[in-house]
């Protein structure tokens, strides 16, 4: 087990999202859930906290949220992330899909 | 008469005589072509000689393996210094024969299953290689300097004149008895059954020496079996990118798939996300592949028009049959496959291979071998290359040439061959790595100072990850691609070293492309877009005409 939590430089989320929230994943053995809240934080942060069932990835956990954080225009949400044992590969499709669910309606 | 060509009628003469000699050797071990199977050891011995370059049947899919057992039972002293050919070391057998030091020269394709008893071999210095081949180079080895004195091959059925009959497998039979036979060497073929009358011919009987009824079928590996059930959402994110900025982009019309989920997940997206796009009758339609039983669902929605295959695969028997319109088949109706014409076919008229690896260096290199695992290669490195004999221009072709920007001394076409990975393996191990394992200094020396490379970086267009898309044949130079691989190769060491400002450029001139870039939503990147969800799915797909094997079936 692992906690950390971490703010990084974004671009301000447009005005309006579809949603207050939104959830991506679930937590169970070799999957995470994703949970991508509006908040009133600074409006050029994205900030996350971690919890994940294996050790020892941090330094890769943040890079790819910075990276995210990056990519998308994410400043002003709180990232929350539960993990146990996804894999790598997993974390940023769930991050995209919780901030596709975030921002736009699912028609 | 030239000297020339009167030297060779004495030598081809000599060599008539010898193939008569061990044959004439056998006395009543065989009557006629046919030998009873508790006779086969004796039979090995005498139409064997030490020295002889020896074939063994046995790739990927089928294996004389009957055969191949009772050669394991003879020993050094009753033959030594064999020059073993063949495409697939695959059974315990073939092992046998090199820790029995048998061997003093092979020349192979693949060791897919022996991979660890390979490499065991190797450290060992009892696995004295020639070379590792691709399919089509070892055949073609077989008219040259590699022609079998003996072939001892596999087939479903013999009359009783010694024609055979390869069903849904001909595979390789006819790659190395053609050879074999007008060379006066000897085939041999293990069958499941001696009848009458075949259902059609494959091999003449005028090139078979020798028949035995086996005791048990031959051994037949359902290779290209994927379940629909074990396609991750990853993989689906990946098919959908691949869909739209590879397939749409370019109008991909004639293609081979790799054996693996991510390509299992693209043909299963076609019926579904495909559709939706608009892109049937667009892309996809002619394939060079097994028949994968992931195809039916795209089959049956009418995607297919053809399809040419370099083995058959368990189960798939009757839906072939039933498909004949899209499938070649034999005058009797079922199945056929040749290893050495798909894989021409694969080379030289296909708009796109795509397939998967274990490893990808910086420079786009991929093996599928490591210090503890010499599997080689097969297939992939025929079609995952530029065939630069090409010359019949598509629409596919031209595009990706075009986006290569051909020097004045090159085609003006290019062959899309890409590789589809997730930038990690299972166990948490990075696909991308900075050098190959295949490099390896003990590798390279087992194999006269060639690394194992099973396509090489020059030759792919693509990569396509879990974080998009890298189009490497738009780079403009080596560091290029390296930044551009660096791109997609996720959080694994390689992509960690990327920079910021290096991949916003490739991203802004398009040789880097997110999924949105292509326009994929990744909340739809859901299993649930899959055609059939498992293999039940497909077999409801196939309305019944698909057995899967038993391993596969949980119902």
């Amino acid at each position: 087990m692992e906690k950390f939590a971490k703010a990084f430089p974004s671009s301000p989320l447009q005005a309006k999202t579809a949603k207050p929230w939104a959830l991506a994943g679930v937590v169970g053995s070799g999957n995470l859930e994703v949970l991508l809240e509006v908040g009133g934080r600074p409006s050029d942060r994205m900030e996350c906290h971690v919890e994940t069932s294996i050790p020892g990835y941090k330094a890769s956990w943040l890079a790819a949220l910075a990276d995210f954080a990056h990519n998308y225009p994410a400043g002003g949400t709180k990232v929350t992330i539960n993990d146990q044992g996804a894999p790598p590969v997993l974390v940023n499709l769930r991050l995209r899909q919780a901030y596709d669910h975030l921002i736009k309606s699912n028609k | 008469m030239s000297e020339k060509g009167h030297m060779t009628n004495t030598n081809s003469a000599l060599r008539r005589q010898n193939k008569a000699q061990r044959l004439g050797r056998l006395g009543k071990l065989a009557r006629g072509k046919f030998v009873s199977p508790d006779k086969v050891p004796q039979v090995l011995k005498r139409i064997i000689e030490s020295g002889d370059i020896l074939c063994l049947e046995g790739d990927n899919q089928k294996q004389a393996d009957f055969l191949a057992n009772n050669l394991a039972t003879l020993d050094k002293k009753d033959l030594h210094d064999i020059h073993l050919v063949m495409s697939c070391i695959t059974l315990p057998a073939h092992i046998q024969l090199f820790k029995k030091g048998m061997i003093r020269q092979v020349d192979f394709c693949y060791a897919g299953p022996q991979g660890t008893a390979v490499a065991d071999l190797v450290k060992a210095k009892k696995f004295p290689v020639g070379a590792i081949h691709t399919y089509n180079e070892l055949y073609a080895r077989y008219y040259i300097d590699l022609t079998p004195r003996v072939a001892l091959i596999a087939a479903a059925q013999a009359d009783r004149k010694g024609n055979l009959f390869l069903a849904a497998n001909t595979e390789e039979t006819p790659a190395i008895v053609e050879p074999t036979a007008f060379s006066d060497g000897i085939v041999f073929a293990q069958v499941n059954e001696i009848v009458d009358k075949l259902p059609r011919i494959d091999i003449p009987a005028d090139q078979v020496d020798l028949v035995v009824e086996a005791p048990y079928p031959m051994h037949l590996q359902a290779l290209f079996t994927r379940d629909p059930a074990a396609i991750t959402d990853v993989q689906v994110l990946m098919a959908m990118v691949a869909l739209r900025g590879i397939y749409e982009k370019y109008e991909v019309q004639s293609l081979n798939h790799g054996v693996g989920f991510n390509t299992a997940a693209i043909e299963l997206l076609l019926p579904t996300y495909g559709e939706r796009l608009g892109l049937k009758g667009k892309i996809c339609k002619y394939w060079m592949v097994n028949p994968l039983p992931t195809m039916i669902p795209a089959i049956e929605s009418g995607w297919v028009e053809s399809v040419f295959a370099v083995g058959g695969e368990v189960g798939m028997e009757r839906y072939t049959a039933a498909r004949s319109d899209v499938f070649f088949t034999g005058r009797d109706g079922s199945f056929h496959s040749n290893r050495a014409m798909g894989q021409l076919a694969g080379h030289y008229a296909i708009d796109m291979f795509i397939g998967a690896s274990l490893q990808i260096d910086i420079n786009g290199n991929s093996s599928t071998v490591s210090k503890n695992r010499i599997t080689g290669f097969g297939g992939a490195p025929n079609m995952g290359c530029q065939p630069t004999g090409r010359r019949h221009p598509t629409k596919a072709w031209l595009k990706a040439g075009t986006e290569a920007n051909p020097g004045p001394g090159s085609p003006p076409g290019r062959k899309l061959v890409v590789q589809m990975v997730e930038t990690f393996q299972a166990g948490r191990v990075p696909t991308f790595v900075e050098q190959l394992d295949a490099t390896d200094p003990s590798i390279r020396k087992a194999l006269h100072g060639v690394a194992p490379v099973m396509i090489y970086g020059d030759d792919v267009t693509h990569i396509v990850t879990e974080e998009g898309i890298a189009n490497l044949a738009a780079c403009r130079s080596i560091a290029e691609r390296q930044a551009a691989i660096r791109a997609v190769a996720g959080y694994t060491p390689v992509g960690l070293k990327r920079k910021k400002r290096e991949t916003e450029n490739l991203r802004a001139r398009g040789i880097v492309q997110l999924p949105e870039d292509v326009g994929v939503r990744p909340a739809e990147a859901s299993r649930s877009l899959l055609a059939a969800q498992d293999i039940k799915g497909l077999v409801r797909w196939s309305k019944g005409l698909y057995d899967p094997p038993p391993q596969f079936v949980d119902w």
